[in-house]
């Protein structure tokens, strides 16, 4: 079984490649056609921009630039959501009020606001962290609230029957159960974060990836736009991966039970 | 009836149990039906409350009372400024979003169906949804133009990812022993699709929508924002430009409204498709 898993992980590899090279070669015809604006770079061209990218030092700068905003704000949404969650979620009547002003925020689009942000804060690196913690605030806070409120009967009769401690219900039975659904969310907002750091960039013009994605579009370089483009999409994958590997291995025990 | 067998009896209840289910009781119906409305309104109230009073007198050009955001807000709904906007917009969204559901159902079904085709595009698929929807505004508005055929490709190039990753996750969570059924009583494979894994999947397929709804509202602004000469965004780009800062706030306010106002909708609507499954006990 482990030697047969292992020759088809194999086979799987080289199809996997084989797949992308077929989605470059359709790419490329379809380069070739015409069908595309005539400014839309072909496969050597952005490949060629891809490994010009990777030696100058405007790429690393931009990219330092674009994780920090991303991180920062990233981990001032988790930090505030668990605790505001947490509270919200364990005491009802807070719950119940604070339920429409949750959604409204959750169902607002923060990168509509823009042009008011950039008028308040102007177009800065603190701006950028505070807009990415606005958008990552949401998963975080939901998920914590679904988690904390959601306990089973028995449980909270029986804390309730021995007269638990305040602090160490917290400690031990609200956090525990609440941790499945709060990492949900951290891992959400965690890709959440890169894209509107991202966005930001693009409307607002503060130096990062999505500032350079803009430039070149407005260079007419095409081939170094779509480049810069790729590497956004790969750390928002290379995010997403790590932490769900990290979920898995620390909410072992709640998997194993699920299953 | 089966509930109330479930439940232990009141007098072997525990008097710490008791004590909350007693107060509950005392009130009526109707004081308690007002009393929740009250406790679910009165923070969005307070917060209104005390925007509208640290801003009634306010210098700053920037933070503009609330009375003018409301006022222009109001002129400009009147006077039709805003609303022909709105639906040039929401008229992209709908679109946009109606491209990313057909495509992401169909793809989902195919690719949860074929397990092999499934594990060769994964990573694929993966890298795609990890694009910043927002940077591929300039590319795509920067190579077709402003019109709106480019603001539709963007948007349901955004939205396809969740419902494609929810309807496979969907297909896979069909039951097994129905499956085996299916396959045994040889349903042609268009009814088979149609009446056993598409409903199986739907209720996956509507929080994949539900998911990318708020991806396309974003999409859409910041697809006006970027380059338009109608719509939301343009609204709010424009008088920002042109320092009509209360214009600015008002149509970021009504956006946000429509957010909110969409996915209500969109709860209803999931309530009327999947009724059945919410009867069926699921939460």
């Amino acid at each position: 079984m482990k030697t047969g898993t292992k020759s088809l992980d194999w086979s799987l590899t080289s199809q996997r490649l084989l797949a992308v090279a077929i989605l470059l070669a359709i790419w490329q015809v379809v380069i070739w056609s015409g069908t595309l604006p005539s400014m839309t770079p072909g496969v050597p061209a952005i490949a060629s921009s891809i490994g010009g990218a990777l030696a100058s030092a405007t790429f690393w700068s931009a990219l330092v630039q674009t994780m920090t905003a991303a991180v920062s704000g990233w981990l001032i949404a988790v930090v505030t959501g668990t605790v505001l969650g947490l509270l919200i979620g364990s005491v009802r009547a807070l719950d119940r009020s604070t339920s429409i002003l949750i959604d409204f925020g959750r169902s607002f689009p923060v990168l509509a606001l823009m042009p008011v942000v950039i008028m308040l804060l102007g177009a800065t690196a603190q701006m950028e962290t505070v807009v990415v913690a606005l958008s990552c605030l949401w998963p975080v806070l939901v998920q914590t609230i679904y988690g904390a409120r959601r306990m089973e009967s028995a449980v909270v009769d029986t804390v309730r029957i021995f007269q638990i401690p305040a602090f160490l219900r917290f400690r031990r039975v609200l956090l525990p159960s609440a941790t499945p659904f709060i990492a949900t969310g951290i891992r959400i907002s965690a890709s959440i974060s890169i894209l509107v750091a991202v966005g930001v960039e693009v409307l607002s013009q503060t130096p990062g990836i999505g500032r350079q994605i803009t430039l070149a579009q407005q260079a007419q370089r095409w081939d170094s736009a779509f480049a810069y483009l790729f590497f956004a999409g790969l750390v928002g994958w290379g995010i997403a991966s790590l932490l769900h590997f990290a979920e898995g291995r620390i909410l072992k025990w709640n998997r194993q039970t699920n299953d | 009836m089966t509930d109330t067998a479930l439940r232990p009896d009141s007098k072997t209840e525990h008097p710490a149990l008791a004590r909350r289910s007693k107060v509950e009781r005392v009130r009526s119906r109707p004081v308690q039906l007002a009393l929740n409305v009250l406790q679910r309104t009165w923070l969005i109230v307070v917060v209104f409350a005390i925007w509208w009073v640290a801003t009634a007198d306010s210098s700053n050009v920037f933070i503009p009372s609330l009375e003018s955001i409301l006022a222009s807000l109001g002129r400009d709904l009147s006077n039709g400024v805003i609303a022909s906007g709105a639906a040039y917009s929401l008229g992209n969204l709908a679109s946009g979003l109606l491209i990313a559901v057909a495509v992401g159902i169909i793809g989902g079904l195919i690719l949860g169906e074929t397990k092999r085709l499934r594990e060769i595009v994964d990573p694929v698929i993966h890298f795609f949804r990890s694009v910043p929807q927002a940077a591929l505004v300039p590319l795509i508005i920067g190579a077709f133009g402003i019109g709106q055929g480019p603001k539709i490709y963007t948007i349901a190039f955004a939205c396809m990812w969740p419902v494609l990753l929810n309807t496979i996750d969907g297909v896979l969570g069909v039951e097994p022993t129905i499956r085996k059924f299916s396959k045994v009583y040889r349903i042609p494979r268009g009814l088979h699709f149609r009446k056993v894994v598409l409903p199986a999947a739907l209720p996956q397929i509507v929080a994949g929508v539900r998911v990318a709804l708020p991806i396309g509202i974003t999409v859409m602004v910041v697809s006006e924002l970027f380059a338009a000469n109608k719509g939301l965004g343009f609204y709010i780009l424009n008088s920002s430009a042109t320092f009509q800062v209360p214009e600015t706030w008002a149509g970021a306010l009504l956006v946000g409204v429509i957010g909110y106002i969409l996915s209500l909708l969109f709860i209803v609507l999931e309530r009327r498709i999947l009724g059945w499954y919410f009867k069926s006990g699921a939460k």
